[in-house]
């Protein structure tokens, strides 16, 4: 009994790790490239739209995508990595962790690419290190404010187009008692930044020559511009729903999508989720200080596409990045993802209305990316990191907008160099 | 001594009336009920429900018009589940008898031959392993995957899984052979049994102790998403705790889908669970018991 | 007795395997990493050894270490919610269990307490992020979004998913509990209040005792259920940061921060030393005296 016992125990054993041998031998065909991405959401995207269109057309090329979630992606593609392996195809981060990434060595470089002619430096800017380039730009997104349009025409409403008009909107939807004015929790603390401050912020601290002015240490974030810009934010929080220190980002999706809330601040990346319900959502865009006043407008270089350089397939990386380039996959892209757009400057159309919608804001506005990402979250404390705990603060403490803007400042000037000695 | 001795303590008094004691002592007891398994109940009901009744009462049962199915539809067309049990299976599986396997094996020579001058130093490594953070290892362990060339493949979280089990189980397995009389394996040894077979004649002694050392090192291998994220993330090889947190990611909105996909993923180790749990209890209790 | 010989070549025989497993895959990997808080990578020397500047860059960079003393105060905390809440609680189901009150129910309530302990972090922080949301749920008061609540309510999610572990850990040492001393108690007209404290908890002091500890060494391995709900930057304002996701923080970096591999292994040696240390005090100062006193 005893002796039989065991030999089950064995058998098990032995069943189990073969099993587990039989499984990786199928995986080991000849040119399989695996995509390595955050982007979990577009599983479908990628597996029944983008993936059978390349394929077409290089049926000696499989491409895997194999998304992680967005928490987890920096830290399992670094450990892979560091440890010598890791996806053929890694999705980049913009900036400075991809910098990081690539000061590293986990990126081939693909100045020679063919298809790279078809991106401007500013496109590549995101991912250009030292003067090489080594992430292919797939998308970029902007952020504004969905809303809902059969509660604006019920209250008689239009679109603001500057700070005053904006409030004064969000003031009459709280008066009619019957709807939350904006969507917005503080839990989920990067969305404040993301779709909050560095949407109203721009039309503050004029787009690109705020931003260049930290990143060259001519402006500080304790300039009137900036504490204006945290002003005009800070004036969002009566408009909130109760409890909103606690609620996250798919809580706000949800509150918006049911028809609780009549405007969004959000991303176009969320376009799919907002309008899942057949809602009908318009979009506007941040509003200028005052009627007349330039417009801006956040565009953000959010994913880019490089090669792995522990990679074995770097010949078959290359050739579906030449494709990833090019024309075919942007327009596919674009319009199973909508809200993510095309970063090449080759003419795309967007199917989507309300990501047509989006893509329109760009007319006549000033295009800025996320304030702090590029140069000045390198070191620490990192200024995005620091402007998520400190809008966080704003919103569910009594912190004032001079008080987070000197905070943030002297935390910049304790290592950034250009910031020093100011 | 049976196992089963000091198991099952005879009920003090044998009136089997309901006194005011008794019925105290379950109405507290129910009140813990309640609470361990109203939360879970609650993700049940939801997850048989469409969205706007689930944000409209999320605490009222499904009626005619807010039943929906959906959900598990949903998981089963666009999830993995079937791949992912059977991942899942095998990896816990495998990795639990490894572990009680060996660790067996270890705890019963640390406590057999502790005259040995090496004995205190492995017991006081193995000690030490209780407390490790083996994530922090995370970089050289891929390392190693890569040089052995199992990255991506299941045997690559048994090892792993094992290695992070094998502590606690010699530590705990210990416990059990210091119960078994030295008479015996003397006894044994006498009759020309050689250290194996003397080994052989212990082991059913601390049966209780193996369904122990298996249950508690079930619980983490099933629930860990580190490892199968690192190791093993090739969609062939995900287990059902990765499964379900790429579901998570992926239906962000799709409440329903998500409520099924997590009762589907709790499901088989709560019903392990209740099957082991009559032996596990009775593992501990003889291990404390001397 | 075996001869020294056999036994000694037995011993190796039986450990090896167990041993080669848990040194290739565990202390080998954990001892590289440690020996890595002494290098820091550089891009063209590759590592170079610099001894403890890590450590002292860890010390004494002021956002650095007082990120590191905040999380080393909340872990203090969450260790002593787990230790204040879960570990008397688990006595009281464990007590009740073994009270004799109870007949065929018993084996009933124990299997159902328990199993929450077996639910995994994506569910349990899933459930109560979904009951305590003041949108949806039956709490208005946003526990998870306020510097003072949002720690003890996730400390409150720990202790309701593992309160199974000491109820079952001291319910079996319970049943080991001699029952004529229990008997004899009773005859002597003692409650089962005064039962309990002067015949049964005596003497599971050292389960007791160890118990305490073991929550001491998962609480300060914690990170799943943090992370779970607030990812790897937890607020507000960093006021549900544990040494775990302090750590994994610093290793691996958020979306926003640029991770440093020498760093995180320093700040992992820095963790470990102090869990060997309370841990290896309290065995010698308190086990060995709570054994000394009950045998």
């Amino acid at each position: 009994m005893r002796r039989i016992s065991i030999g089950v125990t064995t058998g098990a054993l032995v069943l189990g790790v073969s099993l587990a041998a039989m499984t990786s031998a199928v995986m080991a065909q000849s040119v399989t490239l695996t995509l390595g991405s955050w982007r979990t959401e577009d599983l479908a995207v990628w597996q029944d739209q983008v993936l059978p269109a390349f394929e077409a057309t290089h049926p000696d090329i499989n491409v895997e995508f194999a998304p992680i979630n967005t928490n987890e992606y920096n830290a399992a593609i670094q450990s892979q990595i560091e440890g010598g392996t890791g996806p053929d195809l890694i999705t980049c981060r913009p900036f400075d962790v991809n910098n990081e990434w690539i000061g590293r060595g986990y990126f081939s470089e693909l100045d020679g690419l063919a298809g790279m002619a078809n991106f401007t430096d500013t496109a590549k800017a995101a991912w250009t290190f030292e003067g090489h380039t080594y992430c292919v730009p797939v998308a970029a997104v902007l952020a504004g404010f969905y809303y809902n349009v059969d509660i604006f025409n019920e209250l008689g409403l239009t679109p603001p187009t500057t700070t005053a008009e904006f409030i004064a909107v969000l003031q009459a939807i709280q008066d009619s008692g019957k709807y939350t004015p904006l969507a917005m929790g503080s839990a989920d603390s990067w969305q404040l930044a993301y779709n909050g401050l560095y949407s109203v912020g721009p039309a503050y601290w004029k787009g690109e020559e705020g931003r260049l002015g930290l990143i060259d240490g001519t402006k500080k974030l304790t300039d009137p511009e900036f504490v204006e810009a945290f002003k005009a934010f800070a004036a969002w929080r009566p408009f909130l729903p109760p409890g909103q220190e606690a609620l996250a980002y798919p809580d706000m999706t949800q509150l918006f999508t049911l028809g609780r809330a009549a405007i969004l601040p959000d991303g176009s990346w969320n376009i799919k989720q907002v309008t899942s319900t057949g809602l009908n959502v318009g979009v506007f865009g941040p509003p200028a200080v005052e009627a007349g006043g330039q417009r801006y407008l956040q565009e953000m270089p959010d994913m880019a596409i490089g090669i792995n350089a522990a990679s074995p397939n770097q010949e078959a990386a290359r050739t579906f990045l030449d494709w990833v380039a090019g024309p075919e996959f942007q327009q596919i892209y674009v319009n199973t993802a909508p809200g993510f757009f095309a970063m090449s400057n080759q003419a795309v159309t967007y199917d989507n209305a309300l990501a047509q919608n989006f893509a329109d804001l760009k007319t006549g506005a000033s295009l800025t990316p996320r304030l702090a990402l590029d140069r000045l979250s390198a070191g620490t404390p990192p200024l995005d990191d620091e402007i998520w705990r400190l809008l966080q603060l704003m919103m569910t403490t009594d912190t004032t907008a001079e008080q987070a803007t000197q905070e943030l400042q002297a935390g910049l000037e304790s290592w950034y160099g250009p910031q020093k000695g100011n | 001594m049976t196992s089963l001795a000091g198991y099952k303590p005879k009920p003090v008094a044998d009136d089997r009336r309901w006194t005011a004691e008794r019925v105290l002592v379950h109405v507290i007891l129910l009140g813990f009920v309640v609470l361990a398994l109203g939360p879970i109940f609650v993700v049940i009901i939801n997850s048989l429900k469409t969205t706007p009744a689930i944000f409209g009462g999320p605490f009222s049962l499904p009626t005619a018009e807010t039943f929906s199915l959906d959900g598990y539809v949903r998981v089963f067309t666009r999830g993995n589940f079937i791949a992912n049990y059977s991942n899942s299976l095998i990896v816990t599986v495998s990795a639990v008898v490894l572990t009680v396997l060996l660790s067996t094996l270890a705890a019963y020579a640390l406590v057999e031959y502790r005259l040995t001058a090496l004995v205190p130093i492995l017991t006081g490594l193995f000690l030490i392993g209780v407390m490790l953070p083996i994530r922090l290892g995370t970089i050289p362990i891929i390392k190693i995957m890569v040089a052995w060339g199992i990255m991506d493949t299941l045997l690559a979280l048994i090892l792993v899984y094992t290695a992070m089990s094998i502590p606690l189980a010699v530590t705990l397995m210990m416990t059990y052979f210091r119960t078994v009389p030295t008479e015996l394996k003397e006894a044994a040894r006498m009759d020309g049994a050689n250290e194996w077979q003397t080994f052989l004649i212990a082991l059913p002694l601390v049966r209780p102790g193996l369904a122990a050392v298996a249950t508690v090192t079930m619980l983490p291998i099933w629930n860990d998403l580190w490892f199968p994220l690192i190791l093993a993330p090739g969609k062939a090889n995900q287990t059902v705790t990765l499964g379900v947190q790429q579901f998570v990611g992926q239906f962000l909105n799709d409440y329903p889908a998500l409520l099924a996909a997590l009762t589907l993923g709790a499901m088989p180790l709560v019903l392990l669970f209740t099957v082991f749990s009559r032996q596990f209890i009775s593992g501990l209790s003889q291990g404390y018991s001397k | 007795m075996t001869r020294p010989a056999t036994a000694r070549w037995s011993l190796l025989l039986f450990v090896l395997p167990a041993l080669a497993i848990y040194v290739m895959f565990a202390v080998a990997p954990l001892v590289s990493s440690v020996v890595m808080s002494f290098f820091n990578a550089d891009r063209t020397l590759g590592s170079v050894f610099v001894g403890f500047e890590n450590y002292i860059y860890l010390f004494t960079e002021p956002v650095v270490s007082a990120r590191f003393w905040n999380a080393l105060v909340n872990n203090i905390k969450y260790f002593a919610i787990h230790v204040l809440v879960e570990v008397p609680i688990g006595l009281l189901m464990a007590a009740l269990l073994t009270s004799g009150a109870l007949r065929r129910s018993e084996g009933v309530y124990r299997t159902i307490l328990f199993i929450p302990a077996t639910l995994s972090v994506v569910i349990v922080g899933f459930i109560w992020r979904l009951i305590i949301n003041p949108l949806w749920g039956v709490v208005g008061f946003p526990l998870l979004g306020n510097q003072m609540t949002a720690l003890p309510t996730i400390s409150l999610m720990g202790v309701w998913q593992y309160v199974g572990i000491p109820m079952i850990f001291l319910y079996s040492a319970l049943l080991a509990v001699p029952n004529d001393l229990v008997e004899a108690s009773r005859l002597d007209g003692a409650s089962p209040w005064r039962t309990f404290w002067d015949i049964k908890f005596p003497l599971i002091v050292p389960q007791f005792g160890l118990i305490v500890i073991l929550t001491f060494i998962w609480t300060f391995n914690g990170f799943d259920l943090v992370f779970a709900l607030n990812g790897s930057a937890p607020g507000p304002n960093y006021s549900t940061d544990i040494l775990g996701t302090y750590f994994y923080r610093t290793f691996f970096g958020s979306s926003g921060q640029v991770a440093d591999l020498d760093l995180g292994a320093t700040v992992a040696t820095v963790i470990f030393t102090i869990m060997l240390l309370v841990t290896a005090l309290y065995f010698w100062l308190v086990q060995r005296r709570l054994r000394a006193h009950t045998v």
